[in-house]
């Protein structure tokens, strides 16, 4: 019997998802009572999936990612990343990247990547031995002694994704990466972003406010309501991968952003 | 124009300066007496540098304006990023220091002669206080100018409060601490000069003071050059090292 509980929970671990949150709310605390920014949300996001969540400005996706990052603790409700809570970052289980590239300017495109080590003391060697090999991840290679003012915005947002892995976090929680970027070198960031994703087989929790980004890079897509945030929709991406461009033209590609621009219409 | 141009015409204009200088006084256009040429007062600099009097006037000064920027910054700039830091103080004190900011601070000079006398420590507590107030009004906008998404992604990748401070605070002040070491030192330097030629016993602002009254004119004009000298120098130095931190200063 002993054998045999073990077996049921070594096979519960296996499906658990990457990501669990039950029953979250939040309030920001303000002197009428507060603002409910985000309501009774419950989400899984399973091991390897690309989720993609967008909703009107200001619904609280920011928030949200926060919180999945340990940024931020939710005034109720729980949440789990990888089997256990979240009470503070923890960067080998939780990548986060932002809007804003937010390199530091005083450091070099390597020792931008090399960062998240050096904050935990990892030893030089070591340490530019994987960021060299994120920087080859990233397509950046011949970079690594510009400074981040040499760099053009798409190429800061891959450092900034290169930084994100360094430390091989299974977890990547993406705020908006692209939303800087003009249009071209956004659809050129996604595409390589699916190409990482693939290879480093992360789960991937990605903010847009672009439905064409959307059904284009995601597995799932969840649709959040104006404030209070929450889940009005859980939409399955079922188009084939690798993506490529041309899919955009086709018509299971319009009607899935349809569905979503319904929902968001709906919601605002 | 290129860079060569530029520099051959400011040696040229430097060149006409001080030809006029030693010229004009010597042709009669300007009085001599006013106004020294400029090799009699170069001689009269040699002279004075070799006397044991100018010497330790000099001394005494160096170390007044030295003591007084050895307080000053350090003091300033706790105090200007402690209340930068705090919204509670900087609520407080804020307006009340932009309003003290603007009273010129030598009427208060009378003040520390009362309380210090006017000696070693009446200058160093002068001038610590002008540069004091320079320091602590830089060092808020330096604390000011800390990008708070760098703060944020720090936080994210798990930094501690110390791991904060000196990966993110220090390097994104730097550029502006650096500056505010060079403006503060010319606030530092004046504050010991004008308390040195206020009421004063030594001291090479007391020396300029005192042959400016005996119109002495090729001592004062001596004493002036080697000032500007000690404060060009300084502040090239440090101008120096900024330029060195440029490359982030975006």
């Amino acid at each position: 019997m002993q054998h045999l509980a073990n077996v049921t929970e070594l096979r519960a671990r296996v499906d658990e998802p990457a990501i669990k949150v039950d029953g979250l709310s939040h309030v920001y605390a303000g002197a009428d009572g507060g603002v409910a920014a985000l309501l009774d949300i419950t989400l899984a996001v399973g091991k390897g999936r690309f989720v993609v969540i967008v909703g009107p400005s200001g619904c609280g996706k920011t928030s949200l990612l926060m919180m999945l990052a340990g940024l931020r603790q939710p005034s109720q409700g729980t949440i789990s990343c990888l089997g256990r809570p979240i009470p503070k970052p923890d960067p080998q289980r939780v990548g986060v990247i932002f809007q804003e590239a937010s390199l530091f300017p005083w450091l070099s495109t390597l020792d931008n990547i090399e960062f998240p080590l050096s904050l935990r003391g990892v030893a030089r060697a070591e340490r530019r031995r994987r960021s060299e090999a994120m920087l080859r991840l990233v397509g950046l290679e011949g970079f690594g002694e510009r400074y981040p003012h040499e760099l053009s915005g798409g190429m800061k947002q891959r450092v900034s994704i290169a930084r994100g892995l360094v430390q091989d976090p299974p977890l990547l929680l993406m705020d908006e990466p692209f939303a800087a970027l003009d249009e071209q070198t956004r659809m050129t960031m996604g595409h390589e972003l699916l190409r990482i994703w693939s290879t480093t087989q992360k789960t991937v929790v990605f903010i847009t406010h672009s439905l064409t980004e959307a059904v284009y890079l995601a597995d799932e897509v969840l649709v959040m309501s104006a404030r209070p945030g929450r889940i009005i929709d859980h939409i399955q991406v079922t188009l084939p991968r690798p993506r490529s461009y041309e899919m955009m033209a086709t018509e299971a590609f319009g009607q899935l952003r349809e569905r979503i621009w319904q929902q968001i219409r709906k919601a605002a | 124009m290129t860079r060569a141009q530029i520099i051959a015409t400011r040696l040229a204009l430097l060149v006409l300066v001080l030809g006029a200088w030693e010229l004009l006084p010597r042709l009669g256009v300007v009085n001599a007496l006013l106004l020294p040429p400029l090799s009699q007062v170069l001689v009269t600099l040699a002279d004075l540098l070799g006397r044991a009097s100018v010497q330790e006037a000099v001394a005494v000064t160096a170390l007044e304006v030295i003591v007084a920027f050895i307080i000053a910054v350090p003091l300033g700039a706790a105090a200007g990023i402690v209340i930068a830091e705090n919204a509670y103080l900087s609520e407080i004190f804020k307006p009340v220091l932009f309003y003290v900011f603007s009273i010129p601070k030598s009427i208060f000079l009378p003040m520390f002669i009362l309380v210090f006398g006017i000696g070693f420590q009446q200058k160093v507590a002068y001038a610590a206080f002008t540069t004091g107030f320079v320091v602590l009004m830089s060092a808020t906008a330096a604390v000011e100018s800390v990008r708070p998404d760098h703060i944020l992604v720090a936080r994210s990748y798990g930094a501690t409060q110390s791991q904060i401070l000196w990966r993110v605070y220090v390097p994104s002040m730097l550029p502006f601490l650096l500056e505010t070491l060079r403006i503060s030192m010319i606030f530092n330097f004046t504050g010991v000069m004008i308390a040195e030629m206020y009421a004063s016993r030594t001291g090479i602002g007391h020396l300029i003071a005192n042959w400016g009254e005996n119109f002495q004119m090729p001592q004062l004009f001596a004493g002036v050059i080697v000032l500007s000298a000690v404060a060009i120098i300084f502040n090239e130095g440090v101008r120096a090292l900024e330029a060195r931190c440029s490359t982030w200063r975006t």
